[in-house]
C-alpha cells in the first residue's frame, strides 16, 4: 500500500484500528524477509577484523593504520547480532542455527555475549524508557557529548552494571542462569587472551586492535544506538518511546538509527530495509503523533 | 561458589587488569620510545610497579582517571 502525501491530512481523521491496520500491510511487506546484506555485513566485518592480527604481526599493516579499522569494526559489529537477537535470520527450522551463529560471532570485537545482549534488548524493547526495567536507560543525557562522558562514567570500575542488574532480577529462569554463564565465560577468556598477548610481545597489538577499539566502539554504539533514537528519554508507549531524527552524519555513520521508530515498532524487519519501510509508514506515522526531530532534538 | 568467587574477586579487577595487561603494555612503550627505567629496574619491573599502582588507585578510587 502506497500512500501519498495528499492522502496524509486524511489520515489524522482515521481510527486507532484503520491506521493498525494501513501500518500492518506496509510492515509485512518487510517482515521476515532473509537480509543477505546483513550476513555479509557479519561475515565481512568479522574477516575484516580478524584480518589484522596477522597483517600487524607480520609488520605488512602499520598498527597507525589498523587502529582505526579495527574500531570501525567494532562499531559496525553489533548490529548483525542484533539482528539476531530478534531472530530475523531464521525464527526456527532448519536455519535457527545459522541465526544463533550469527549472533554470537558478530560481537566477538565487541565482546558482547550474545544471549545476555538477547535478554536484556528484549528488556529494553518491553521496558523502554522505564527508569527502573530499561537497561539502556543509563545513556540518558542532556546531549550528545554529555552522553559520551555518560558513556566513560558508566565504564569506571565498581560502577552499576545494568545487564547484571537485569539477569539478577530475572535469576531464577535456567535459560538466564546459562547466559550469565556464557557471559562469564566470554569476558573472562577476553582478558586472558588480551593479557596473554600483551606478555607475548603483542601488547600494542592487543591494545590498539581490540582493547581501544572496543571501549571507544562500545561508547560510540551507546551514543547512536541507545540516546540518540530515544533522546531525551521521557516518553513511552509504542509511538512515543523511540523517534525519527535527521542525521547530521548521513545514514552510514549513524548505522540507519535514525529509522529506529521503525524497528521498535517492527522488530521484525531487518535493519537495511528500516528506511524503506519509515518512508512509506511516515503519513501513518505522522498520523500517530510519532517523534520526527532533529538529532538534538 | 562461583558468585562468591565473583563477588570477592570482582572489585579487584583494576588491580589485575593493571598487572595482567597494563604492565607488559607500559614495558613494550618504553622499549619503543627508548625510556631507560628508573633505580636500575628492568622495563617490565617498571611496568609492573605502574601498573599495579594505577589499577589499585583505580580500585579505590573507583574510576580510571
Amino acid at each position: 500500500m502506497n500512500i501519498n502525501v495528499s492522502e496524509t491530512q486524511s489520515l489524522a481523521g482515521l481510527s486507532d484500528k484503520e491506521l493498525a491496520r494501513m501500518e500492518m500491510n506496509i510492515a509485512r511487506k518487510y517482515l521476515n524477509r532473509f537480509s543477505w546484506f546483513m550476513v555479509f555485513w557479519c561475515f565481512a566485518n568479522l574477516a575484516c577484523w580478524l584480518s589484522l592480527w596477522p597483517l600487524t604481526m607480520t609488520g605488512i599493516l602499520p598498527l597507525w593504520a589498523a587502529f582505526p579499522i579495527a574500531t570501525l569494526n567494532v562499531i559496525l559489529c553489533y548490529l548483525p547480532s542484533h539482528d539476531a537477537q530478534h531472530s530475523n535470520y531464521a525464527k526456527n527450522g532448519d536455519l535457527r542455527w545459522f541465526n544463533e551463529l550469527i549472533g554470537y560471532i558478530s560481537t566477538i570485537p565487541l565482546v558482547l555475549p550474545f544471549k545476555i545482549a538477547r535478554i536484556t534488548h528484549m528488556e529494553h524493547h518491553t521496558h523502554t524508557n522505564d527508569p527502573e526495567l530499561d537497561p539502556d536507560y543509563g545513556v540518558k543525557a542532556d546531549s550528545w557529548w554529555q552522553a559520551i562522558i555518560t558513556g566513560i562514567k558508566r565504564r569506571q570500575p565498581g560502577q552499576p552494571n545494568s545487564y547484571g542488574a537485569v539477569l539478577q532480577r530475572l535469576g531464577d529462569d535456567p535459560v538466564v542462569k546459562r547466559a550469565g554463564l556464557e557471559g562469564l565465560l566470554q569476558s573472562l577468556s577476553f582478558w586472558i587472551i588480551i593479557c596473554a598477548l600483551a606478555w607475548s610481545g603483542y601488547a600494542l597489538e592487543a591494545a590498539l586492535i581490540w582493547w581501544l577499539p572496543r571501549y571507544i566502539g562500545s561508547i560510540y554504539i551507546s551514543l547512536m544506538l541507545s540516546w540518540a533514537p530515544h533522546f531525551p528519554n521521557p516518553e513511552r508507549g509504542r509511538y512515543r518511546n523511540t523517534r525519527h531524527f535527521e542525521s547530521p552524519l548521513g545514514n552510514i555513520l549513524v548505522m540507519g538509527m535514525e529509522h529506529h521508530i521503525v524497528h521498535h515498532l517492527h522488530p521484525g524487519i531487518p535493519l537495511n530495509w528500516n528506511a524503506a519501510a519509515y518512508r512509506e509508514m511516515k503519513p501513518v506515522l505522522d498520523a500517530r503523533g510519532c517523534r520526527s526531530e532533529s538529532f538534538h532534538g | 561458589m562461583m558468585r562468591s568467587v565473583l563477588t570477592t574477586l570482582g572489585p579487584w579487577g583494576p588491580v589485575f587488569f593493571g598487572v595482567g595487561f597494563l604492565a607488559p603494555l607500559i614495558s613494550t612503550l618504553m622499549i619503543d620510545w627508548s625510556v631507560t627505567p628508573p633505580l636500575g629496574l628492568s622495563t617490565i619491573q617498571t611496568g609492573l610497579i605502574i601498573g599495579f599502582v594505577i589499577g589499585l588507585q583505580a580500585k579505590l578510587r573507583g574510576r580510571w582517571l
